[in-house]
């Protein structure tokens, strides 16, 4: 019988180390397809039993990944593509976003203080900010010697998880 | 710049006031053409600014930034931004980082466009 439990508890972990992929899309680092980009984003969080608002929030936090990897990765190079995959796990839901810019580590950014902010009427900066406050967990992979591939997982549970 | 179907913006003036209304989705993409709204409206002068917000469905932190990137030279003229009419889930973004502690976030139009009138006889009273 301990055995038996022993054997469930080690599947249940296994299960959720193993991401499901569910779909791909792939645009130009051009701010005109930022709307293809949430429209993906969105129905999935959607078809995921997310309520609306936090599909939403999930959709922004990648909106404001991607802006960042247009305006700075790329520096407005269109030729650039981004990346983005879908990933479903037992208790998961993950965007991954894969792009081929200079590697720039979003987490490297102390979130700012924003009575600070706003008295000192500063400008910039929030995207990354709302990422780390709409999702529960935030990796980044720098690109390797051998290949131009930057990775950037954003994860949110799944509702009742 | 071709305006972009997916958002748009008309201006009123009343009361000596801009009051801009906004439609659909204003993010990097979008943001610019707030912003050279905004900066036709100090260029002639009126620092006094209203954005509803009404049929705004979506906005992200470079539409956020626009706001950010003119309200200290607005409020050293003395004037305002002030915003209006936010369907909940727009209303969720500026909450979520703090706006509504720099910015003045009426529930309709005529709350905004009263304390913009209020404030003008108050500076005549001085």
């Amino acid at each position: 019988m301990k055995l038996m439990q022993l054997k469930n508890s080690y599947l249940k972990i296994a299960m959720t180390s193993v991401n499901k992929h569910i779909d791909n899309i792939c645009v130009k680092a051009n701010f005109s397809e930022l709307e293809k980009i949430r429209e993906f984003v969105f129905s999935y969080a959607e078809d995921y039993y997310f309520s609306e608002v936090d599909a939403q929030k999930i959709t922004l936090a990648v909106d404001e990944a991607c802006t960042n990897l247009m305006r700075y990765a790329h520096n407005c190079n269109f030729d650039f593509s981004i990346c983005i995959d879908i990933f479903i796990s037992d208790n998961e839901f993950v965007v991954q976003i894969i792009d081929e810019g200079e590697p720039f580590d979003p987490l490297s950014v102390e979130s700012p203080d924003m009575k600070k902010y706003f008295a000192e009427f500063r400008k910039g900066g929030l995207g990354i900010h709302i990422m780390r406050s709409v999702m529960d967990n935030i990796k980044y992979q720098p690109s390797q010697p051998t290949e131009r591939k930057n990775i950037l997982k954003l994860t949110k549970f799944l509702p009742n998880s | 710049m071709p305006a972009s179907n997916k958002f748009g913006i008309t201006k009123k003036q009343a009361n000596g006031i801009d009051c801009f209304y906004l439609e659909g989705y204003l993010d990097a993409h979008t943001a610019p053409q707030l912003e050279s709204a905004f900066q036709e409206s100090i260029d002639a002068g009126n620092y006094k600014i209203l954005v509803n917000f009404r049929d705004l469905d979506y906005i992200s932190s470079a539409g956020l930034g626009v706001f950010m990137a003119f309200i200290e030279d607005i409020r050293n003229e003395n004037g305002d931004i002030k915003l209006t009419s936010m369907q909940d889930k727009v209303f969720s973004v500026f909450d979520l980082l703090g706006f509504p502690m720099l910015f003045d976030i009426e529930v309709n139009e005529i709350n905004a466009i009263e304390k913009f009138l209020s404030k003008n006889s108050n500076d005549l009273s001085k």
